[in-house]
């Protein structure tokens, strides 16, 4: 019995020891990125709501033509907004993640890229996430956006989005991006006190709400 | 009667089961606890929240639920692993894993069915939820049932070395 006892404990502690090892060697997901505010970089202010100085920086990697992306920014983006980062609580940057699977996904980031240039980038990313389901069957971004900026408005974008200066933008955030090791979207880089956490997919406010009153608590 | 040797298939599974479920259960709920990728490690609260974060991302159940589950599950793991491990009232423990990883199967089935893209959360590290896990669920789901039926069956024939005494009269 006590030979079996040792023998039972002796092959535990060998597993456990190699599952240990193997997850100990995997890279940490923290060191992704040079800091600046809140360890974050390579911040376009057009796309980047609240204070730099806010205990939390949130980054959100999303691609326009996205469902889960969708829903995150019509049930979380002006939750979070009007709580947190007009509280100066958290640091909100909206990331282009355009995934290559989807035919508009990057020019729907350029059209967006383009509005926060002018300071439109609230309207322009409403309309595009509002109306998903119809420009991604036709294909007509630049008709979505429109109906929801001036005409003065959209020449200025037009001319931005054929000026071809906006690709590099959207690139160095797919760069960012996979260098937390981003490959799907939404996908939410939260940092606080020098700490990164990975967040993937979907998540609801009420849950979101949770784990930042916990970093904010956190001493 | 002819006496079986203590070390056969059935005794095996359950041995190999015991050990393997054991040591998945306890790192499982550690690395959700300890969160043993990230340096420095946050508080265990945090690691709690986060792991909620990861749970809600299957949009299955209500954020209360999510709570619930995210706050007991790493502790459930622990608790289940260590009393495999020492294999105290099996017939129960094993019930109660192979109910678990069931219900780990049929969520990870569904999620992927659905082309969820998310991250499996079952060791607190980035891993994708792929067709990898799907089968290591149901790799794992096969071993835990196994071993759930063998400790039935070893229960109600024991091998001499394990079973009580009989009385001479």
């Amino acid at each position: 019995m006590n030979r079996r006892a040792i023998l039972t404990g002796v092959t535990f502690l060998a597993f456990l020891g190699f599952a240990v090892g193997l997850n100990v060697h995997s890279a940490p997901v923290s060191a992704a990125a040079p800091q600046t505010a809140n360890g974050v970089t390579d911040i376009d202010p057009h796309k980047a709501f609240g204070s730099k100085n806010a205990p939390i920086t949130l980054e959100i990697f999303s691609d326009f033509q996205c469902p889960s992306c969708k829903t995150l920014f019509m049930t979380v983006n002006q939750r979070l907004i009007d709580n947190y980062v007009n509280a100066g609580k958290v640091y909100l940057i909206h990331r282009d993640f355009p995934l290559p699977m989807h035919a508009y996904s990057k020019v729907a980031a350029r059209y967006a890229r383009a509005a926060a240039q002018l300071g439109k980038v609230e309207p322009a990313e409403q309309a595009l996430f509002t109306n998903q389901e119809k420009w991604e069957q036709s294909g007509d971004v630049d008709g979505t956006v429109a109906n929801a900026l001036s005409a003065a408005d959209m020449v200025k974008i037009r001319a931005l989005v054929k000026g071809g200066t906006l690709e590099a933008l959207i690139d160095k955030d797919t760069a960012l991006g996979q260098g937390y090791r981003v490959n799907q979207t939404p996908t939410t880089i939260i940092h606080s006190k020098g700490q990164t956490y990975p967040v993937v997919g979907m998540v609801s406010y009420d849950v979101l709400k949770s784990f930042l009153d916990q970093l904010l608590a956190q001493k | 009667m002819m006496q079986s040797a203590p070390f056969n298939f059935r005794r095996a599974i359950i041995w190999i089961g015991r050990l393997v479920l054991a040591g998945i259960f306890i790192y499982a709920g550690y690395a959700k606890l300890f969160l043993p990728i990230m340096h420095p490690r946050p508080p265990i609260a945090i690691a709690l929240s986060l792991f909620a974060l990861q749970v809600d991302s299957y949009q299955l159940l209500p954020p209360w639920a999510v709570q619930y589950v995210a706050h007991t599950l790493p502790f459930a793991e622990i608790a289940l692993g260590l009393l495999l491990l020492i294999g105290w009232q099996l017939r129960i423990w094993a019930t109660l894993t192979s109910l678990l990883i069931l219900g780990f199967f049929i969520v990870v089935v569904r999620t992927y069915s659905l082309g969820l893209q998310i991250n499996c959360g079952c060791f607190a590290n980035p891993e994708p939820l792929t067709r990898i896990t799907v089968l290591r669920d149901g790799a794992l789901l096969l071993l835990t049932v196994l071993m759930t039926v063998f400790a039935y069956q070893e229960a109600r024939a024991p091998h001499p070395w394990s079973a009580p005494d009989k009385v001479s009269t």
